[in-house]
This record gives C-alpha cells, sequence and structure tokens, in this order.
C-alpha cells in the first residue's frame, strides 16, 4: 500500500480522473468504512490492547498494571511447561491437517469420480449414503464429541477396551488411552479428525464437481489410473479450496481447546497433550495472571500469523500462481 | 496503471491476517474507564444495633453469586428466605455460578463485583489476587446472630484462621470439610478388615485385598492430587509444625523432609506392588470413584468429605461410608494419631466495592445464624462450621457420625495448610500426581517436580505472597 501511494505523491501532477461523487463517496463510507470501524473496534483494539497487557504484571482482578517490558516473554520462553505446550501445538498444526485433508480427499474422490472404470464418471455405489453419513460427526459440538470419545476411551467401561478385550487382547484390560504418555496425543488428533473429516470432504466434493466431467473422461482416456487422476487432474483443479482448508484447520489445530479441555483438561499426561490455549487458561483464571497470559495470546498470535504466511508462500513456490484454464 | 489510494485487494488481504489473531481478543478487558467508583455505603448510623448491626439500608437488594457445585444454591436460597424476614426486608437475589473467576473478573476489573460471593470450585478467584479488594469481615464474627448469640462463640476451633491473611478475616469458610480416606463399614466387617493404622499395615491391607482381587486404592485424572492431600495430611502429622510451614511458606527444601520423603517412599511402595487401580490417568473422576463406592474394586479413596454427597447416587446400597484420619508414618510423630486434617472450605468472601456492603455482611450474619447452619447440615449431610446443630444420628448418615466422631477425637488438634489453592498450583500439581499414580515417577523424580512448582511461585516476585504462621 505504501508504494503504491509513493507512486501516486511521485508522479507528475494530473487530472484525477474519477470525481469523488455523492454515490461513491457514501458507498465507500457504508461499504468500506463502517465494517473498518466496527473491525477496529472489535478486533484491532482488543488485540493491540492485549500486546500492552502482556508487557505488564496485571493479575486481571484489578486496575494496578504495572509495566514490566518483555518480561513476561523472557518468563514464557524459560518456562518449560510453555515450551512443552507450543510443541504440542505445533506437533498439531503439522499432522492434524495433513492427515485430515489427505483422507478427506480420498473420501472426497471416492464419492465423486473414482467409481466404476466404464461408462459416466461417478463415484463408488452408494455414494450419496456415504456423503451423508460421513458428515454426522460435523454436526456435533466439539465438547459433546470430546466428552463422547473421552467415554469411549475409558480404561475400565470404554467401548475400545471392551473390544480388545473380547478379542482377547488382555494387554488393553484397564490400558489408559488417554492417559498414556504414548497414546494420548495421537488418539487426541483421530478424535479432531474424526471430527471434521466428513465437513472438508462436503467442502471438496463441492470443488471436485466444479470440474468438468470431460476433463476425467480425457484423462481416463488416455490410461490414467484413479490415483494419477487425483494426483494430476483433481489436486490441482481444487488447490485453492484445498489451501483453504489447510488454514482453517492449521488455526484450529493452534486452537483446540474445546477437545482438549473435554478429554483431558489437566493437559494429559506428563502435559502430552497440553495446548497453549489450555494453559493461557489456567494462567489468567487459576493463577492470575493474566499479563503472562497475554503474552501467551500474544506469541500464539504470531504463530498462526507465520503458519498462514508458510502455507501462502508453500503454495505460491509450488506453482499456486499458475493459472489452470478449464476446458 | 491506475493506482487507488487504498487497494481493495491490499485493503482485505490486511483484514484477513489481522483476522488470524483474533484468539488474541480473548485477553482483552472492556473499555478502561479511569475514574473507580468510591468504596462502600457511608458506615453503620446510630439505628445500627442487634437486629440490623451493620445498617443495611431497609428495602435495599443483595446480589448474591453462589458457587454451583456439590452443595447447590438451596442453602443460600434458604438463608435469603430468612434475610427477607427481618426488620430491614432487604432482598436477596441468588445467582448461581460453576466458573466464579471467568464470570467475576470483568466485574472485579470494573469495581463493579456483588455483594458477597462464594469462591469455589476449579474455576475460583485466586484470592491474593483479590485480597486488597476485599473486605474485612471481623464484625461479623463479633455480631450476634439472629437468635441472639455471638457469632464467635458458635464456631468449631481453628475455621477462621485459612481466610485471616495478613490480619484480616477476608474469607468466611462456611462448609466444614474433613479430610479422610473412606471406605465401606460394610465390606471391611464382611471380610474381617481392620482399619490401617500406619502405612505398613496400609501395604498389608493391599496384599489382602489383592488376595479379594480387589485393589487398595484407585483415581481419577481429574482427582489425582487427592492422594497429594493423603500424602500432606500424613507427613505433616509425621513431621509437625516445621514441615507444614514449610510447606506453606514454599521453602525450598520442603518436599524434601525427611517426613515428607517416608510418606511418598511408603506410598511408592503400593504403587510399585500394583495395589493401586490401573488406568486412572485416563479415567474421568466420578467415573473412578464409582469404581470404589459402586463397583467396589477398590477398598479405600482418600478424598473431603463432600464424596458422600458427591455419590449419593452411585453408592452401593448398604456401603455404610465411613472415615479414618490419615495415617501417621512412625508410632511417634510429632501431632497426635488422632490429629486431622480438617478445613473450611465454600469461602464466602464481601467485595469492597459492592453496592451494599452491608447487606453482603448481612447474608453472611443470617448464614451463620442457628437455623441456616441446621438446615445446611439438614440438607447437605455436611457440617457448617457453625458446632452444634448435628443430632448423634448424623440425619441417618454413617459417614456424618464419622465426621463428628473425627472431629471429636481430634479436638484442638486440626490442621491444614493453604499454599497449593493460595497460589493456584493444583493444575501443575495434577500432571505430576497422575505420572506418580501411573508409576512412572521415582519418589526422587515425583519430589523434584512438586519442589518446582514451588519454587517457581517462590522465586517470582511478581507475585503476591503472604507468609503462614
Amino acid at each position: 500500500m505504501k508504494a503504491s501511494t509513493a507512486v501516486v505523491d511521485a508522479g507528475p501532477p494530473r487530472r484525477r480522473t474519477r470525481r469523488l461523487t455523492f454515490d461513491k463517496a457514501s458507498f465507500m463510507l457504508v461499504f468500506l468504512g463502517l465494517p473498518l470501524a466496527i473491525y477496529t473496534m472489535l478486533v484491532v483494539s482488543p488485540f493491540i490492547q492485549a500486546i500492552y497487557y502482556s508487557m505488564t504484571s496485571w493479575n486481571g482482578f484489578n486496575k494496578n498494571m504495572a509495566f514490566v517490558g518483555i518480561r513476561n516473554y523472557k518468563k514464557l520462553f524459560a518456562n518449560e511447561t510453555f515450551m512443552k505446550a507450543m510443541g504440542n501445538n505445533i506437533e498439531l498444526v503439522v499432522i492434524l491437517p495433513l492427515v485430515t485433508i489427505i483422507l478427506a480427499l480420498v473420501l472426497a474422490s471416492l464419492v465423486t469420480v473414482a467409481g466404476a472404470s466404464h461408462g459416466q464418471t461417478r463415484g463408488i455405489g452408494g455414494a450419496g449414503f456415504y456423503r451423508v453419513v460421513s458428515f454426522f460427526p460435523y454436526t456435533i459440538p466439539a465438547i459433546v464429541i470430546g466428552i463422547m470419545w473421552q467415554q469411549i476411551f475409558d480404561p475400565s467401561n470404554g467401548l475400545v477396551n471392551g473390544v480388545l478385550t473380547a478379542l482377547g487382547l488382555d494387554r488393553f484390560d484397564s490400558f489408559a488411552w488417554l492417559g498414556n504418555e504414548v497414546t494420548a496425543m495421537p488418539v487426541s488428533i483421530f478424535v479432531i479428525m474424526w471430527g471434521f473429516v466428513g465437513f472438508y470432504m462436503v467442502l471438496f466434493v463441492a470443488a471436485i464437481k466444479g470440474i468438468p466431467a470431460e476433463i476425467y473422461e480425457a484423462a481416463r482416456i488416455d490410461g490414467a489410473g484413479r490415483f494419477r487422476t487425483a494426483v494430476s487432474i483433481t489436486i490441482p483443479l481444487i488447490r485453492d479450496n484445498v489451501q483453504t482448508a489447510y488454514i482453517y484447520m492449521g488455526i484450529l489445530a493452534l486452537d483446540a481447546f474445546v477437545y482438549m479441555q473435554a478429554m483431558n483438561p489437566g493437559g494429559g499426561p506428563a502435559n502430552s497433550t497440553l495446548t497453549m490455549s489450555q494453559y493461557l487458561y489456567t494462567t489468567a483464571f487459576s493463577k492470575g495472571q493474566f499479563g503472562l497470559a497475554c503474552a501467551m495470546g500474544v506469541v500464539l498470535g504470531a504463530l498462526t500469523m507465520i503458519f498462514s504466511g508458510i502455507v501462502f508462500m508453500v503454495n505460491r513456490l509450488t506453482g499456486g500462481r499458475d493459472e489452470v484454464t478449464m476446458a | 496503471m491506475e493506482s487507488p489510494i487504498l487497494g481493495r485487494r491490499g485493503f482485505l488481504r490486511g483484514t484477513l491476517a489481522a483476522a488470524a489473531l483474533a484468539p488474541l481478543a480473548s485477553c482483552a478487558t472492556g473499555g478502561d474507564d479511569a475514574t473507580t467508583p468510591t468504596a462502600s455505603v457511608p458506615a453503620t448510623s446510630a439505628a445500627a444495633a442487634g437486629d440490623n448491626p451493620f445498617g443495611v439500608a431497609s428495602a435495599s437488594t443483595v446480589e448474591a453469586i453462589i458457587f454451583n457445585g456439590g452443595y447447590g444454591i438451596d442453602y443460600a436460597e434458604f438463608a435469603a428466605g430468612i434475610m427477607g424476614k427481618l426488620s430491614h426486608g432487604a432482598k436477596v437475589t441468588v445467582a448461581p455460578s460453576t466458573k466464579i473467576g471467568q464470570e467475576l473478573q470483568p466485574r472485579f476489573v470494573d469495581g463493579t463485583p456483588p455483594d458477597v460471593i462464594d469462591n469455589s470450585g476449579a474455576d475460583l478467584i485466586g484470592v491474593s489476587t483479590i485480597l486488597d479488594q476485599l473486605e474485612d469481615l471481623t464484625p461479623i464474627i463479633d455480631a450476634k446472630n439472629i437468635e441472639g448469640t455471638t457469632i464467635r462463640d458458635t464456631l468449631y476451633a481453628g475455621v477462621l484462621e485459612p481466610g485471616t491473611f495478613e490480619g484480616k478475616l477476608a474469607v468466611i469458610n462456611y462448609v466444614m470439610t474433613v479430610f479422610a480416606v473412606w471406605y465401606s463399614m460394610n465390606l471391611f466387617e464382611s471380610n474381617g478388615w481392620v482399619i490401617p493404622k500406619t502405612w505398613d499395615e496400609m501395604y498389608e491391607l493391599g496384599v489382602k485385598a489383592k488376595a479379594k482381587d480387589k485393589y487398595l486404592f484407585l483415581w481419577g485424572k481429574e482427582a489425582a492430587t487427592y492422594y497429594q492431600e493423603l500424602v500432606i495430611a500424613s507427613a505433616i502429622k509425621e513431621g509437625g509444625d516445621e514441615l507444614r510451614l514449610a510447606l506453606d511458606n514454599l521453602k525450598p527444601d520442603a518436599w524434601s523432609h525427611p517426613a515428607m520423603q517416608g510418606v511418598l517412599t511408603s506410598l511408592k511402595k503400593i504403587i510399585d506392588a500394583g495395589f493401586i487401580k490401573p488406568g486412572g490417568s485416563g479415567t474421568q473422576f466420578t467415573a473412578a470413584q464409582a469404581q470404589w463406592s459402586n463397583a467396589q474394586e477398590a477398598l479405600l479413596y482418600p478424598s473431603g468429605s463432600w464424596i458422600e454427597n458427591e455419590m449419593k447416587s452411585q453408592t452401593k446400597a448398604d456401603f455404610k461410608m465411613s472415615g479414618f484420619a490419615a495415617p501417621p508414618l512412625t508410632a511417634s510423630p510429632k501431632f497426635p494419631a488422632e490429629a486431622l486434617h480438617a478445613a473450611a472450605a465454600e469461602a464466602y468472601i464481601v467485595p469492597s466495592k459492592g453496592k451494599n456492603v452491608a447487606g453482603g455482611k448481612e447474608f453472611m450474619r443470617v448464614m451463620l445464624s442457628k437455623e441456616a447452619a441446621t438446615n445446611f447440615a439438614k440438607t447437605k449431610l455436611a457440617p457448617s462450621i457453625v458446632k452444634g446443630v448435628i443430632p448423634a444420628d448424623g440425619f441417618g448418615s454413617t459417614a456424618l457420625v464419622a465426621q463428628g466422631k473425627m472431629l471429636d477425637n481430634a479436638g484442638e488438634n486440626v490442621y491444614t495448610w493453604q499454599f497449593v489453592d493460595f497460589y493456584g498450583m493444583n493444575s501443575d500439581m495434577l500432571v505430576v500426581w497422575n505420572s506418580f499414580l501411573d508409576g512412572k515417577l521415582s519418589v526422587a523424580d515425583a519430589t523434584a517436580a512438586l519442589q518446582k512448582i514451588s519454587d517457581d511461585v517462590a522465586n517470582d516476585d511478581t507475585r503476591t505472597k503472604i507468609e503462614i504462621k
């Protein structure tokens, strides 16, 4: 934006080709100015406030906000528990979107274009049924998903151990899936994935439906198999949707508060499923250190920005800028 | 190319990027008004005598926020009903809350807190953070209750100390909580088991339980620190005030005290012998408690006396719940073996900036009346801090009778500690205790981890600390 302003300033004086008419001014005011004002008030200002609070030792219950500079940040990066929580979030953001999106893509392909290899391009038999069923988990609120799976993974009375012990696997008697340092995180990732895969499948199905069937027919005539079709046709043509899905899922992974709080409110065995948002919450509300908690919020916000930046960059570097034209 | 003043795309992209920062907004407060409302209602007028010692304005309203946990809020509503009938006719609105900290945080910042709060539950406000915004409640204790007796004379011994910070009675804990190891009298009688008096006898009992295919203990992940309570109670009984003060004042070697190490080692022996039901770190705590009270998979469960009420609907029909105090380590502990960890809980506070401070105090005076206290004991099967209201049959509850007996046996030897709740350490300690009970930590590891939690607070000069004597 700066650059373009500079161009206007530096350029030789010239007649404005467009006058600011009332129509235009009122339009800008209502559709640009108003949202911007609301946005500034409700999002930007609390954001700036939070940055300020993060540099105080505010305890959250009074108005004494002693300025301490960057001490809270120093404290954070020297805090093992916070670093552990950050590591867990990074683990989540690397694994969760990847597995969810790959699975969603596979399912979306199956129900749209990976059906019988003769006749019209279509999905596997009963595709409509699978589409509806796999969307079900998304209609359940996150907190219910968390509580439900916590019960399913209960060591003594849970469904999972019930089935495994009934199959004769006695070592799973009283095995604490969510209470074991090795399994707690994978199980948590599985549960979040279970809740979202249907939604992203529907998103990708819609995108795939937008691709003309002729392209698939042409690919098939050329002898492309299902995997080749998915990699060379489907993914390049819906890469914008994939990128959006990746960012959404990544932001969710950086938060993941509801799921983790429902399944392991204490942060899991040896803090193996503790997320930054959970730690922020206890730091603020049970330890009364709002300044420090705000610093955590700022770090979390910065990480989210960095993550979005990386996704945009990767998409660009792998050829996302190239125009893909259809037909 | 036309270069617009404000690039529309650039603008949108910028807002999108800012939207990604939305998590930050969770940390914000409302508008920051510089003026704080001046504190409290003018002091008592001449009319303020026996019937209305705090000078409550007639027909004024009082806002009470009550933690809606194991005890519900109906006992507070009962007291509100009594208050409405007094001469000043002040009307109390009782509202429940399960998230005291989150709900009231903005109101404390704004200087518009409610008049009286039951600051309890997992999301309570750490008292250290609001200490300077609370009324001194000593006048309530020195006032006469509505039956005409001075309140101070009606209370159990030692119930006010936990609420006294630097000479100010900031908190009145309303419910007397007895911490003990609970068991089924029926199960013990039918198997001929006796109550263990030392940690060695505890181990022996574990062997006997194993023979019957039962465990000695079990735990749930949110309540792993109940075992910390047992360990500290036992260690303090052994090591006396020296250890209690070391823990409470966050001394650097508190957890290495020989008494503490002895108890931890004894518990570790029980863990390593497999006498604790595995899988607790993945079990929701009430589900785990039901495995004790209903399925009887384990013999003993350390907890506060709320356990009977909490598990009422999930306790085996002829369970006959009773309890015993944490055992000492050796035959010659510093405190007598009958000494008891008991503490008043359900922390009632009156913020100084409430609209009707006198009304808040008056509500507490009514809560401490004989009528309200009797109602509490009868409906909740738990003693309040007001003594002499429980009949010999304990309203038909064996656990309530046991509590009365434990309190009588202990007499003046009642002790407690505060550092865990005062500094909000429980969430950090849960992690250590889940791992320790799971057998994943050695005594040395657990000691180091627990000491570190204490040291981190001690070394953080931005946190308000109190000295306990």
